[in-house]
């Protein structure tokens, strides 16, 4: 493959009722990545924007979000998955050798929308949809208990997870208020509200309101608007089928399958001494236990021995993760950056020290169905 | 050709929609009517699917509409299991005041499982393997609130 | 610096108004059988990525790629959903090309799929949150759904489409009668098209004129039908396609522009635009594929052309705007037999959108029919040898143009 880089980047701050409108946070997401990079409007070839017709509440959600993403009169597309899955059509785009500058932007506003009940209308209308008994929040019980079950896991080693990743937050300027809490303990976290049993209302990443955009460019260019590009050297992207009765929901197949193509990519044998730090979208806590395993960072089941904090063996969401906040069509944008600013050394009061090669990841539906692994990584020669 | 349509769909917009269950679910659904279950086997791997499907998601084979059916009994056990106060099928996605058990069970013969609550569990009936059956609506009239719910064998 | 892409393979479910004999995964699978069966090496399991997409709030599913993995045989595979309204499915067959381009390792043969079935939801909702912006914020202000059904009538698609026609008849000087002519070319055309939906073998142009108005200057008779159907292509690397097929059809050229603006689509969607006919997106669009595709002279080096238009005056604008014709002489083409079947530049012998329009499948059976009539193998197939042909797509509220240009010679520079 040949080498595109990440040349900017820029994310708006989470809120769970933004103060103002979808135009200006993309506005504000997309110019500010170009900000970022130093470049101008008219250096856009081509904008793949993340937004989903239903989250947004009207058909073709890009429709009028051309002029604010930078799309106007510029070659554009767009993704219906999370934004993880834009860049990946942007990165075609650049080694397609037709465009030189790729936008990609996504986001959503759950402010302004019945969150569940959108996310319920991802299911078979002919099946189980009537009644309801399917949907994200019973799945997410499920899951997680599958987890629990197969290798005899307390619930305490998942709200461990939470209590790290809110604590992570707590350091992200950019997350979302209500995610961060530098004081929350384990017995918090557990003794908070059912959300669906085993899973309690502090394991869940809080769907919010937020935008974040990319940039990407070839090698050459990238190495001319940039001295700190960060490389996309492996990805990978995978379904697995839908039904939940018929996956194994200790694991992740799509994601164990998505991670062995990027790794292939990216020449990597050994994750676990290959890899530095990763970003994952964990929609619930026990997901980035069953991700880190996927992703062969621990073996399967053993999850729970690794120290992922920030001064860990290897740290795991040290922004907070989705736990920091959950913009649909954002957040796998948002793990990317984050990877981004790892690399670079920007990420502020939680850098991890000395990072070359990052993973980030992006999911959509029920029990993450689809998954995409990014490899990044730093060393602008 | 079958007409059968779902009708009951809440949710974000009030729009009207009908959707055509197909050939394979329309069988399924025939089978609800006289409380049976009708599964689709794949004749290369052997998964036994229920709901039955065209195409078997391992062996990307057609399985065609007039071959590999069979029935199968009310009879299952729990696979997994969850409680949960969330009504996502009201509009706002409201919690209720009192939770709610949802069972997945395997029927015995078939390699999926399905979703339904769970009636009359107590607290340390919730296991796993613990051995249902179905039970179905009185008057069921060919469609997925035929089965109401999994009791305890 | 990207590969050489090339189409293999394209396939149809039947086209109706009410397919209620399947259900949407089975409509979609309908289609993917057609595709595969042109290629008798391939199978479902030999697919290496998939690429799909369709309007989803016309009938209430969002994602409904997530329930129909298994239906598609994409289980366990690389899946990406693309989605842009009326142009999806030329955004979805875009997509099938840059993936197959982009020479990621293992990904070389994608298939791309793209579909709907209106007769399950209710499209005046659908059109309404394009041609209304924000549903959520009309229904906040109290506006009821059944109001804005009311409003629809003069509105939505049909209403944006006939301040398009205006003013391009204000600028062409064409008869009610020309666009009659391009109606009857079209519905003639599907009576010969297996999968179409609207065949009329013996349709006239006083037969058209005989229909009252919509909305002036488009009759009842004048506009596309609301089908259900799914199409499927198959894209794969220049190697693997000489084995799948005698005649692989090389896509030289791909562009999807907008010039759409959000403060107009805001308040007033694309109606509000000076002059919906103007298409600056439409141009780009073409000057963009041209360029990639080595075109310098689109009327004499495009063999055929497969023009995305619901509504006959767009197709005469388009014929115009994407340079198939001079400005203001299409109408011309189509009375003097130009743009028939055994004409020198025969258009929409499928029927086109006028006579079949499944939304989220149209803009992609636009590429699909161009390619196989480059193949040989189009349902209704033109008389001449087609070397070089063109399939668009048209969505966004008015001003978003999809573009494939295809050959049966790998043509594309590299630099
Ligand atoms: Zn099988």
């Amino acid at each position: 493959m040949d080498k595109v880089g990440i040349v900017g980047y820029n994310q708006v701050k989470l809120y769970s009722d933004a103060n103002y409108g979808r135009y200006e946070m993309i506005f504000e997401a997309v110019r500010g990545a170009l900000d970022n990079a130093g470049l101008k409007k008219k250096d856009i070839t081509t904008v793949i924007s993340a937004t989903n017709d239903y989250y947004d509440g009207r058909t073709i959600s890009n429709c009028f979000t051309v002029e604010v993403g930078g799309g106007y009169l510029a070659d554009e597309s767009k993704v219906e998955m999370d934004g993880a899955h834009a860049m990946l059509y942007g990165l075609m785009r650049i080694l397609s050798g037709n465009h030189k500058l790729a936008v990609v932007w996504g986001g959503s506003m759950p402010s302004c929308y019945p969150y569940h009940s959108a996310r319920l209308y991802e299911t078979d209308p002919t099946w189980e949809r009537p009644n309801a008994y399917v949907n994200d929040v019973t799945a997410s019980g499920f899951q997680m208990r599958a987890y629990m079950d197969k290798y005899d896991i307390g619930a305490e080693y998942i709200a461990n997870i939470a209590v790290k990743n809110r604590k992570n937050a707590a350091k992200n300027p950019l997350a979302l208020e209500e995610a961060q809490n530098s004081n929350i303990t384990v017995d918090e976290v557990l003794n908070s509200d059912a959300y669906s049993d085993p899973v309690t209302e502090l394991m869940v990443a809080q769907p919010c309101d937020g935008v974040a955009a990319v940039l990407l460019a070839p090698e050459r260019q990238a190495l001319k608007i940039t001295d700190k590009p960060v490389w996309i050297s492996g990805v990978g992207w995978n379904q697995d089928t839908y039904y939940i009765g018929e996956r194994d929901l200790s694991t992740c197949t799509s994601m164990e399958l998505a991670a062995k193509q990027a790794y292939d990519m990216a020449n990597i044998n050994d994750a676990k001494n290959d890899i530095d730090v990763a970003e994952l979208h964990e929609a619930y806590a026990h997901e980035e236990m069953i991700f880190t395993e996927c992703l062969g960072l621990a073996e399967k089941g053993e999850a729970r021995k690794l120290n992922t904090s920030i001064g860990g063996d290897l740290p795991i969401n040290p922004s907070g993760g989705a736990m920091g906040g959950k913009p649909p069509c954002a957040t796998g944008l948002i793990r990317v950056i984050e990877a981004v600013k790892q690399i670079r050394g920007e990420a502020g009061d939680y850098q991890v020290d000395g990072v070359n090669r990052a993973v980030a990841t992006g999911q959509i539906g029920m029990c993450a169905q689809n998954n995409i692994v990014w490899v990044l990584e730093g060393g602008g020669e | 050709m079958t007409e059968k349509v779902i009708e009951k769909n809440k949710g974000l917009v009030k729009a009207d929609f009908a959707f055509w269950v197909g050939l394979y679910m329309d069988k399924f659904y025939d089978g609800f009517e006289q409380k049976k279950i009708m599964a689709n086997k794949c004749p290369e791997c052997g998964s036994v699917f229920v709901p039955p499907r065209k195409i078997c998601g391992k062996c990307r084979i057609k399985l065609p509409i007039d071959e590999n059916w069979i029935e199968l009994g009310d009879k299952g056990k729990l696979i997994n299991f969850t409680r949960t106060a969330y009504k996502v099928s009201d509009r706002r996605a409201r919690k209720s005041k009192s939770l709610k058990d949802y069972g997945m069970v395997q029927i015995e013969g078939s390699d999926t499982a399905i979703v339904y609550p769970l009636i009359d569990f107590e607290e340390n009936d919730l296991k796993m393997g613990t051995e249902v059956k179905i039970q179905w609506k009185e008057n069921p009239s060919g469609g997925p609130s035929d089965i109401e719910g999994f009791v305890k064998l | 610096m990207g590969r050489q892409v090339a189409i293999t393979s394209a396939g149809f479910s039947e086209h109706a108004s009410k397919r209620s004999d399947v259900s949407m995964p089975e409509l979609v699978n309908e289609a993917i059988e057609d595709c595969l069966t042109k290629v008798p090496s391939v199978e479902l399991d030999d697919i290496d990525a998939f690429v799909n997409g369709n309007m989803p709030a016309f009938e209430g599913s969002n994602l409904p790629e997530l329930w129909m993995t298994d239906w598609m045989g994409a289980r366990n595979k690389p899946l990406m959903r693309i989605t842009t309204g009326g142009t999806t499915g030329g955004s979805v067959a875009i997509g099938g090309y840059y993936t197959v381009t982009a020479e990621l390792p293992g990904i070389d043969t994608v298939l791309a799929v793209a579909f709907e079935q209106q007769s399950q939801g209710d499209t005046s909702v659908g059109l309404a949150s394009v041609a209304y912006g924000e549903i959520s914020i009309l229904n906040s202000l109290g506006i009821s759904y059944g109001q804005l059904n009311r409003l629809l009538s003069g509105g939505a698609a049909i209403g944006v489409a006939a301040y398009q026609a205006t003013n391009y008849m204000s600028k062409s000087k064409i008869t009610e009668e020309d666009l009659a002519r391009v109606v009857v070319q079209n519905r003639r055309n599907a009576a010969k098209t297996w999968w179409a939906h609207l065949k009329m073998p013996d349709l006239t142009i006083e037969d058209v004129l005989d229909t009252p108005y919509i909305q002036y200057p488009l009759r009842y008779g004048m506009v596309c039908p609301a089908s259900d159907g799914a199409v499927a292509m198959l894209f794969t690397t220049e190697e693997k396609a000489k084995d799948m097929c005698d005649i692989p059809v090389y896509v030289n050229g791909v562009a999807s522009v907008a010039n759409e603006t959000a403060v107009l689509g805001y308040d007033g969607s694309g109606s509000a635009q000076v002059d919906p006919s103007a298409q600056i997106g439409a141009m780009k669009s073409a000057e963009l594929a041209y360029s990639q595709a080595g075109i310098s002279f689109p009327r004499k080096e495009i063999d055929y052309a497969e023009v995305y238009a619901p509504f006959p005056n767009q197709e005469l604008m388009w014929d115009e705007k994407l340079g198939l014709f001079e400005e203001t002489t299409a109408p011309e083409m189509y009375e003097t037999g130009v743009t028939a079947r055994d004409g020198e530049l025969p258009v929409n012998c499928s029927g086109g959108v006028n006579s079949t329009n499944a939304i989220g499948a149209s803009a992609m059976e636009r590429p699909a029919v161009a390619a196989l009539q480059i193949m040989g193998k189009a349902s209704n197939q033109v008389p001449k040898t087609v070397h070089t042909s063109i399939g668009s797509g048209w969505g966004g509220s008015l001003n978003f143009i999809t573009l494939m240009v295809m050959s049966d010679e790998p043509k594309r520079k590299w630099k």
